[in-house]
C-alpha cells in the first residue's frame, strides 16, 4: 500500500528552509503557485534564493521579504509591467541579481535532471550577460544555505574539440533545493497532470531535493494512470501534494480559469512602494484562515466569471465561443 | 555557426503525406540513420523492408542493431554502427549483426546507453557537447576499440560524425573531478513509426517514446510512418497529448501494420512465431536470403504482405482495451 | 483586400509601427519564426491574415506552429495552447533556436543601439543598483544569439535609439568579446545571422554593409526626417531615406476588430 502524499498548504511550506535554492513553476501570469507563495510570506521564509523568473509568484516573496538573491532571465509580469517589488529592490542596490539567459535556464535544469555536471551551448556570446563585472554568482552563492548547490563559476569558455563550432561556453547544470509546481491535476501519490505549457516544470521537478505539488484538484492515483503518456512529472520525484482550488489566482491556468486582470493591475499599483505591498499583503495574505479566507474575500462572483470555457482552455473575450 | 543541425533543404512538396517508397527514396548511401523506438515496439519495420527493397548500402545505424536494423544489416545495407545493444531482447542475439561483424563485414562502435540519450539531446538542443560521468572506467573509452576513424571514412556526410568520440577534462563547476565530454549525435535520417499522425506532420505516440521525441529534433531528414492519418485539427485539440511537432517532420506515410511483427500498444501485440522464425533463419546467409525473399523482395505490395500473413494470424494480435496489448492469459 | 488608404491622424504611431512591421514579416511567409512578447505578437497575427498565411509561430513557452485564435497577452497566455500542433515547456520552445531551425526572431526592447545591439535588463546607473530595473534577458539573448535572423520593433526616442547600449542583452551587428569585453563583429564569435532591420515608430531602419552602422531606409507618411535626427541618440544618416508606402484602411479595421478589439495593447 503507497501512502498518500496529500498533506496542508501549511504543512507542506513549513518544509521549505530559510536560505533554500527555490523555482516556483509557471511563468508569468500563468499557473504560477500563488497560494504557495502567500504561505511563504505568512511564514516569513528568509534568505531565499531564486532560480529562473521573478514574476507573478517570485514579487510577491520578494516584497514579503523572502528573497534576497535572484539568479534568472526574466523580472517582469508580462502586460501588467516589470515586476514591482523586484524592480524597487534592484533600483534600491538591496537584492543581489545575476542574469543568465532564458536558454541558459532551461539547459541549466536540464543538465540538472539528466545528471548532467555541465552543457557546451553558444547561447550568450557576445551578450552582457557574460561580463564578468555583472557576475554576482558568487555573492549569490553567500546567501545560500547549501553553498555547494551553485557552481564554482558561471562560465567557462573553450573551443568545441568536436564539430568545430568555435568558442562556446560551458554552462553548470542548475540545483534547487525545493521546486513548487501549480498544476492542474495530481493524483494522491503524486504523479502530476498539466495542460497547457509545461514551462520548467517537468525539469524543475526532476532537479530539486524536495517537491512541493499544488493542485487544482487532487484526484485518485489510479485514474491518473489510465494514461501516463498524459502526465507530466512522475510520483516518483514529489514529495507533498496540496488541493489549493484557484491556487494560482490571480494568474491563469489552462481549462480552469483565466487571469484576474484587475486584480493584477490594482498590484501593480499598489506595490511600487513598500508601504503599498505591506498594506496590500495586509488584506490578501495575512489572514486567520489562509487561502480560504482569500477565496471568501474575492467572492463567488467574482471567481465564477474566470472560469475557463471548453475547448479553448480560457474565458473567450467574446463570449459565447470564439469567433 | 556550424550548420551541422540545419533541416536538408525542405523538399518541394506541398503535402507531406507520400507513399513509403517515396519516402525511403530521400535515404541517401552513406546516410546516418535512426531507426525509431526500441528492441521489438513500435519498429518501423515496413521502412526496413523498404530500405531492403530500394537496395541502399553504407548507412550509418544508430542507438541499436536489433528487429529492424538487423534486417538491414544482413541484407548488407548497413556498414557500421553506434550504439549499445545487439539484442532482439528474449529472441537471442541479433543473429546478422552478430554474423557480419564476426565475418569482419560490420562495424560496431561501443557506447552506452545514456550516451545515446545524452547524444541524441545534445543535438535536439544544438550544444557540440555535454559532460558526464557516464562509460568512465569501462572499455567504452578504450582508445583499442574506437571505430571513430572508420565511421568517418563511411559517412557520406562527414559533419555528422565528430572528430573524436570523448575527451576528458576536469569538472570547473561542481568539483565531480573527472568528466566525459560526449560529442552530440545528429542523424541524417530518423524513421519513426507512430499510432497516430496528422497530414501535416504532428504525431502521437502511446507507451514509450523511446529515444524518438529527441531524435525527431536530432536528424536532418524526419519520416513519421504511422498505423493512421488522422485529421491533423483532431490531435490539436490536445495539444499536450502529441510528442512530435509538425514543424520536425518531413513526411508522412500511413502503413496499417507498419510495425508488424513488433508490438504497437493500443494497435497490436507482438508475433513472437514470426519473430522466432527470423531469428532461426537469419543465423546463417541461406537462411537469411530464403526468408529476405519470401517476406520482402518476392512480396509485390504492402497489401500482399498482408494478406500472406492473413486476417486470422492478425486479429489475434489486435490489441485489447484498456491495457493496449493482447492478454497472454 | 481594397488598396484604400487610411488617413494620417487617423492611426497612431503604434498602430503604424505593427503595420509596418506585418508587412515586413511577408519575408517570412512559410519560414519559422520566434516571437517575443508585447507588440511583436501583435504584429505577426496581422501578418499571418494579410502578408504571410503560412508562416509558422514558435513561442518561448513551447507551442510549435501557434495558431491562436484570440490574441494573447504574454508569452504564456493560455490562448496560445489551443490549436497548436504541440505544446511542451520553455524548454522545447527554445531548443529549436538553439537547433539553427528558427528563419528569424521578432523582439522588442527598451533600448537599440547603432549596430542594433538591444537592452532590455536595465537603462542608467549601476548593474547592482541601476536607475532602472527592466524585464531581463528572457529570450531576447537567445533569438540575438542563435535566429537566422532579427526584426526588432521599437517606439522611437532619443533615449531609446542610441550610441551603445548600457546591457548588450541581444547582439545585433558590433558585440562584446569576453572576458575583455571588446566590441568585435558577431561573425568573429562564430555567430550568424544579425538583425535585418529596425522598425520604429517613424521609420523602418537597416544596417550599412561595410560598418555595420544603422541608417534610416524609409519614414512613415506624416514624419519628417528631422523628426527622427531629433529623437535618435546619435548623428544617423537619413541620406537614403524614402516615404514607406501609406497605412491601409483594412490593417487598421483588422487590428482595431478582429485582432485586438478590447485595446489590451492601448495601440490607440
Amino acid at each position: 500500500m503507497k501512502t498518500s502524499k496529500v498533506v496542508s498548504l501549511k504543512e507542506a511550506i513549513q518544509e521549505v528552509r530559510d536560505g533554500d535554492v527555490i523555482l516556483t513553476g509557471g511563468i508569468v501570469e500563468n499557473r504560477r503557485p500563488v497560494a504557495a507563495s502567500m504561505e511563504m510570506v505568512r511564514q516569513k521564509k528568509k534568505n531565499l534564493v531564486l532560480i529562473g523568473t521573478c514574476s507573478l509568484s517570485d514579487d510577491i516573496l520578494v516584497g514579503g521579504g523572502c528573497v534576497e538573491a535572484y539568479r534568472g532571465c526574466y523580472t517582469s509580469n508580462g502586460a501588467f509591467g516589470i515586476s514591482p517589488n523586484m524592480k524597487r529592490r534592484t533600483e534600491e542596490g538591496t537584492i543581489i541579481t545575476d542574469e543568465i539567459g532564458h536558454i541558459d535556464y532551461c539547459l541549466g535544469l536540464m543538465a540538472g535532471q539528466a545528471g548532467l555536471p555541465f552543457v557546451a551551448s553558444k547561447t550568450d556570446i557576445g551578450t552582457d550577460v557574460l561580463n564578468p563585472a555583472y557576475d554576482n554568482l558568487s555573492k549569490t552563492a553567500e546567501v545560500a544555505r547549501d553553498k555547494t548547490m551553485l557552481p564554482n563559476k558561471k562560465y567557462v569558455l573553450m573551443e568545441d574539440p568536436f564539430f568545430g563550432m568555435g568558442t562556446i561556453q560551458l554552462l553548470p547544470a542548475i540545483k534547487l533545493d525545493v521546486c513548487i509546481c501549480h498544476v492542474q491535476m495530481a493524483g494522491e501519490e503524486g504523479t502530476v497532470r498539466i495542460d497547457g505549457s509545461l514551462t520548467f516544470d517537468h525539469l524543475g521537478a526532476l532537479c530539486a531535493k524536495k517537491v512541493i505539488i499544488t493542485a487544482e484538484q487532487i484526484v485518485p492515483e489510479s485514474y491518473i494512470r489510465q494514461d501516463p503518456n498524459r502526465n507530466c512529472i512522475p510520483c516518483t520525484s514529489v514529495d507533498m501534494v496540496v488541493e489549493v482550488p484557484w491556487g494560482a489566482h490571480p494568474g491563469q491556468v489552462y481549462n480552469c480559469y483565466d487571469m484576474d486582470i484587475p486584480f493584477l493591475q490594482e498590484y501593480a499599483k499598489m506595490c511600487a512602494t513598500q508601504e503599498g505591498f505591506d498594506k496590500w499583503a495586509a488584506q490578501w495574505i495575512f489572514n486567520q484562515n489562509g487561502h480560504w479566507d482569500y477565496l471568501d474575500k474575492l467572492g463567488v462572483s467574482r471567481l465564477e466569471k474566470l472560469r475557463a470555457l471548453p475547448p479553448y482552455g480560457y474565458v473567450p473575450r467574446n463570449k459565447g465561443g470564439v469567433k | 555557426m556550424n550548420n551541422l543541425f540545419d533541416k536538408r533543404p525542405r523538399l518541394a512538396r506541398s503535402n507531406k503525406v507520400v507513399s513509403l517508397s517515396e519516402a525511403i527514396d530521400e535515404i541517401r548511401n552513406g546516410d546516418v540513420l535512426m531507426m525509431g523506438s526500441f528492441v521489438d515496439t513500435r519498429r518501423p519495420m515496413a521502412a526496413a523492408y523498404e530500405i531492403v527493397r530500394q537496395q541502399k548500402h553504407n548507412l550509418i545505424l544508430l542507438a541499436q542493431c536489433s528487429l529492424a536494423e538487423d534486417i538491414m544489416v544482413g541484407a548488407g545495407c548497413a556498414i557500421a554502427w553506434r550504439g549499445c545493444y545487439t539484442g532482439i531482447a528474449t529472441f537471442g542475439l541479433s543473429p546478422a549483426t552478430l554474423r557480419k561483424t564476426e565475418a569482419g563485414k560490420f562495424f560496431p562502435d561501443e557506447i552506452g546507453h545514456l550516451d545515446i540519450i545524452y547524444g541524441a539531446l545534445a543535438a535536439m538542443v544544438g550544444s557540440p557537447f555535454v559532460a558526464t560521468r557516464a562509460t568512465l572506467g569501462s572499455d567504452v573509452l578504450n582508445d583499442q576499440l574506437d571505430r571513430n576513424r572508420i565511421l568517418i571514412d563511411k559517412a557520406g556526410n562527414k559533419a555528422m560524425i565528430p572528430k573524436k568520440k570523448f575527451e576528458l577534462i576536469e569538472d570547473p563547476f561542481y568539483n565531480q573531478g573527472l568528466v566525459k565530454l560526449l560529442p552530440a549525435m545528429p542523424a541524417d535520417a530518423a524513421i519513426i513509426h507512430t499510432q497516430m499522425a496528422g497530414e501535416k506532420g504532428t504525431a502521437r505516440i502511446s507507451g514509450s517514446l523511446a529515444f524518438d521525441h529527441y531524435f525527431v529534433h536530432a536528424a536532418r531528414t524526419v519520416i513519421v510512418t504511422t498505423e493512421q492519418i488522422v485529421p491533423e485539427e483532431y490531435l490539436r485539440r490536445d495539444p499536450n497529448r502529441n510528442q512530435i511537432p509538425c514543424t520536425a517532420v518531413d513526411m508522412v506515410v500511413e502503413i496499417p501494420w507498419g510495425g508488424h511483427p513488433s508490438q504497437v500498444m493500443g494497435y497490436y501485440d507482438t508475433d513472437i512465431p514470426f519473430i522466432r522464425d527470423y531469428v532461426l533463419s537469419a543465423r546463417t546467409d541461406e537462411g537469411f536470403e530464403r526468408w529476405v525473399g519470401e517476406w520482402i523482395l518476392d512480396v509485390k505490395s504492402r497489401d500482399q504482405y498482408l494478406d500472406k500473413l492473413g486476417a486470422s494470424r492478425l486479429e489475434g494480435l489486435r490489441a485489447a482495451d484498456p491495457q493496449g496489448y493482447r492478454s497472454r492469459s | 483586400m481594397t488598396k484604400e488608404y487610411a488617413k494620417i491622424g487617423e492611426y497612431s504611431a503604434v498602430e503604424a509601427m505593427v503595420c509596418h512591421s506585418a508587412r515586413f514579416l511577408a519575408n517570412f511567409d512559410g519560414k519559422k519564426g520566434l516571437i517575443g512578447t508585447g507588440l511583436p505578437l501583435v504584429a505577426s497575427q496581422l501578418a499571418k491574415k494579410l502578408y504571410s498565411p503560412n508562416m509558422i509561430i514558435f513561442i518561448e513557452t513551447g507551442q510549435a506552429d501557434a495558431n491562436p485564435q484570440e490574441l494573447a497577452i504574454s508569452i504564456m497566455d493560455s490562448r496560445l495552447t489551443y490549436g497548436s500542433s504541440w505544446q511542451m515547456g520553455d524548454p522545447e520552445g527554445l531548443y529549436p533556436l538553439s537547433r539553427n531551425e528558427i528563419d528569424f526572431g521578432f523582439i522588442g526592447g527598451a533600448q537599440i543601439d547603432k549596430y542594433g545591439n538591444v537592452n532590455s535588463t536595465f537603462i542608467g546607473g549601476d548593474y547592482n543598483k541601476p536607475a532602472k530595473r527592466l524585464a531581463g534577458t528572457a529570450g531576447a539573448v537567445d533569438i540575438g544569439v542563435f535566429a537566422k535572423t532579427t526584426v526588432i520593433l521599437m517606439a522611437h526616442q532619443k533615449r531609446r535609439v542610441c550610441e551603445f547600449v548600457d546591457y548588450l542583452t541581444t547582439p545585433g551587428w558590433m558585440v562584446k568579446k569576453w572576458p575583455e569585453g571588446t566590441l568585435v563583429r558577431r561573425e568573429e564569435l562564430g555567430l550568424q545571422g544579425g538583425p535585418s532591420c529596425f522598425i520604429s515608430s517613424m521609420g523602418i531602419c537597416k544596417f550599412n554593409d561595410d560598418d555595420k552602422v544603422m541608417y534610416l531606409d524609409k519614414y512613415f507618411p506624416g514624419i519628417t526626417l528631422e523628426q527622427i535626427k531629433e529623437n535618435t541618440g546619435f548623428d544617423i544618416d537619413v541620406s537614403r531615406a524614402d516615404e514607406a508606402d501609406h497605412i491601409l484602411v483594412d490593417e487598421i479595421r483588422l487590428l482595431r476588430e478582429e485582432i485586438d478589439p478590447l485595446n489590451i495593447y492601448k495601440m490607440r
